[in-house]
């Protein structure tokens, strides 16, 4: 049975991916969610202790496989005497007893697979604690009995699965990553394979803010008031998901949309989910705005001002010298907040800029004698940016190189939970 | 959750999906018993192929798995299965039933593919202890299914009987002894009186039971254990319950270790708390910080030590 194929698991601080490798998507995407007996308020109490002698049957009840995870989690949020908990914080897992009943159910009702079968590969945030590693491993290894594991990543899996792309002629796993989920941006550099972590920096606008700005715009435009209030946050993600696009010049556009809004101007139609009243809305200047908030944050928050593309220069400038041109030549956008249209085609005009003006100074400081002979700047987007962590996890996976550069059950009872401290790369080119 | 469910939970999502608005698709994926399915559209969108690998096919076929399956998907079943696969069946999304509880009775069935291909040797079993207990004496053939490398399940049917008998490799030392707790709770629970109508279970460790021993390809190991479970007719002279029966009795092994595995995650939890609490103590224990500044005599003069 040693051609299962490895599990892909990628647990993030909204959404679990999952899946097996090979495939071009996961096979669930549901909520880092689990709902267990007990308040919200019990949930630091230790769990229940059998007491009464007897059979072991009649002495503990199963109060500890009653839960559920996933959309079945927040569907019996409102059930009396369940409580919804997000085990992961921040990208890091919080609470190790609900992530490991969470893993449970993963795979033994959703995957229907049995671990000891079975290689997995697991994501982690960028800057983890290698003590996390250590516990996830230990949970794996020693509740579940897996074949082997790897954890990747979350940035270089990133890079990995943007070799899809087919301008990507190089399989290298240098470059700077933007990931753009719901919560959080991290501009991410890594070199070969490993992040310099002391240049990631964080933005904190992502999905949740930029439909709270378009939620905003309708509004303020007056669009709302036939919205239910209850739909209306839901209504302008939609909005975005479905209309926004990123523009090469605000002023122009907005002309182009004056000019002719008919052309422009597009009609939303929505239905109440109670009454079922109709109702809809016109989308006009916010198809535009929307993602424009990643490259002049001023428009919508007044504590963070820098634009996206300054971000990233800054932190490829503070990445060590000789790396720098391949993160400039390798910018791969990850997350669902990474693709509206022509999102990279801006990026990588504004970044190129901001360099060539920098190229344009250092050769008037030297008295025009020192020309450079240019920077290149590529951002590079794909089809697979919505899952991009997993679908790299997926591409990693199917190698053969996977199986070797895996640590194995057997490696873990001979040196321990520290063994996942060190981790090999692998299935570059070079 | 208590109980492992029968049906396959990506079957049944990915259907319900594309019943309701077709589109290509190519995904592999497994189930329990390192069972393979392949689904995909190879000529067009309205029509999913799905295949199945599974190990004990052979086997599976010799005991009438393929009537079962004819029976259970009639013209869905195809020919010639996919290279690679054993079962193939193809689904016409344009042809599935349009009624709400239909299309649902539908996607079910179609997710229990491998129930339904596993549940073969069962449903000869208890067919032929009905033809033994009217003949009175005899006994039905010893059925071999080796589901797993080193596992197998043994189906033999008596004029009063059924006994399958499951063997289980633990690979991990741990869970040889969670397990070996677990299968005797089994035997002692059964003693309770709200379940005496439950199946008689024996269980054995190393030695095989009486009823297998004179089978030449068995491993005298520590490691493995062999579960005995006595069906009488009771458990399957009503069609429902021995649908049942059939559903839980073949997922046993993933269920027993499904139950290690909680309980290994419960023991973790509670260690977890145990240690939280430890810390705190030793918190407690910390002598306190000495008040820094300088000291001073009764007098009021300043300690100084040189």
């Amino acid at each position: 049975m040693s051609n299962l194929a490895p599990i892909i698991c990628d647990n993030g601080t909204g959404y679990s991916k999952i899946g097996f490798a090979g495939n071009s998507d996961p096979s669930f995407v549901f909520p880092t969610a689990i709902a267990t007996r007990g308040t919200a308020a019990q949930s630091s109490r230790a769990p229940a202790v059998p007491s009464k002698p007897g059979h072991l049957a009649s002495k503990r009840g199963v109060e500890d496989l009653d839960f559920f995870i996933g959309d079945e989690a927040l569907a019996n949020a409102k059930t009396p005497g369940y409580s919804v908990h997000y085990p992961i914080r921040h990208g890091m897992i919080d609470n190790w007893d609900y992530m490991e009943r969470y893993w449970e159910q993963t795979i033994f009702k959703y995957l229907r697979a049995e671990p000891e079968d079975h290689h997995f590969l697991l994501t982690e945030p960028p800057l983890n604690a290698p003590e996390n590693r250590e516990q996830t491993a230990e949970i794996f290894f020693e509740s579940f009995n897996i074949k082997g594991l790897y954890i990747a990543v979350q940035a270089v899996l990133a890079l990995a699965a943007s070799w899809t792309s087919n301008r990507v002629t190089d399989r290298t796993l240098t470059g700077t990553v933007i990931d753009s989920g719901d919560g959080v941006t991290h501009v991410i550099p890594c070199a070969e394979g490993y992040v310099i972590g002391s240049a990631i920096k964080h933005i904190p606008i992502a999905g949740r803010d930029i439909s709270q700005f378009v939620l905003n715009l309708l509004r303020e435009r007056g669009e709302m008031a036939t919205v239910p209030p209850e739909d209306q946050l839901k209504v302008a993600g939609k909005v975005k998901e479905s209309y926004s696009y990123v523009c090469q010049d605000i002023v122009k556009e907005f002309r182009k949309y004056d000019a002719e809004p008919y052309k422009y101007f597009e009609r939303y139609d929505g239905e109440h989910s109670v009454t079922g009243r109709k109702y809809g809305i016109d989308v006009g200047y916010e198809r535009f705005l929307a993602p424009e908030i990643f490259f002049n944050p001023e428009i919508f928050s007044s504590d963070f001002l820098t634009p996206l593309p300054e971000i990233v220069d800054d932190v490829i400038q503070q990445s060590p010298i000789d790396v720098r041109r391949g993160l400039y030549k390798n910018i791969v956008l990850s997350g669902g907040s990474t693709m509206f249209q022509h999102f990279g085609n801006r990026l990588k005009r504004d970044l190129k800029l901001l360099v060539d003006r920098r190229l344009d100074e250092s050769v008037l400081a030297s008295g025009s004698v020192l020309k450079s002979s240019g920077v290149e700047v590529d951002v590079i987007s794909h089809k697979r940016q919505r899952y991009a962590v997993w679908f790299g996890g997926s591409l990693l996976a199917s190698l053969p190189e996977f199986y070797t550069s895996c640590h194995t059950k057997a490696q873990y009872d001979e040196i321990g939970p520290s063994i996942c401290r060190r981790y090999q790369i692998f299935g570059t080119a070079t | 959750m208590i109980l492992l469910e029968p049906h396959n939970v990506i079957i049944q999502q990915t259907l319900g999906e594309k019943l309701v608005k077709p589109s290509s698709l190519d995904v592999q994926f497994v189930d329990y018993d390192g069972v393979r399915f392949h689904l995909s559209t190879p000529e067009k969108k309205t029509t999913l192929l799905l295949s199945m690998h599974i190990r004990c096919w052979a086997e599976l076929v010799q005991y009438g798995a393929l009537d079962v399956l004819k029976r259970e998907y009639g013209s869905l079943l195809k020919d010639e299965a996919e290279p690679e696969y054993h079962v193939s069946l193809e689904i016409d999304l344009e042809q599935a039933p349009t009624g709400a509880e239909d299309r649902e009775a539908f996607i079910t069935s179609i997710s229990l593919l491998k129930r339904n291909t596993l549940a073969a040797p069962f449903e000869l079993a208890f067919k032929s202890q009905k033809q033994l207990e009217n003949a009175g004496t005899g006994q039905g053939e010893l059925m071999q299914i080796h589901y797993r490398d080193e596992e197998g399940i043994y189906v033999q049917s008596s004029p009063d009987r059924v006994t399958v008998i499951f063997s289980t490799v633990f690979s991990d030392e741990t869970d040889r002894i969670y397990g070996k707790v677990f299968l005797q709770e089994f035997v002692d629970a059964r003693r309770l009186p709200a379940i005496q109508n439950a199946p008689q279970v024996l269980y054995s460790s190393r030695d095989p039971p009486l009823e297998i021993r004179h089978l030449g390809n068995l491993r005298n190991t520590e490691d493995m254990g062999y579960v005995t479970f006595v069906l009488f007719p009771r458990h399957f002279s009503n069609p429902t319950v021995a649908a049942t029966t059939i559903s839980h009795i073949q997922l046993f092994r993933d269920y027993l270790h499904y139950h290690i595995k909680c309980s290994k995650a419960y023991m973790h939890s509670r260690m977890r708390h145990r240690v939280a609490e430890f810390q705190k103590v030793l918190n407690r224990a910390r002598p306190e910080v000495a008040p820094s500044g300088d000291r001073k005599t009764v007098s009021g003069k300043t300690m100084i030590s040189r």
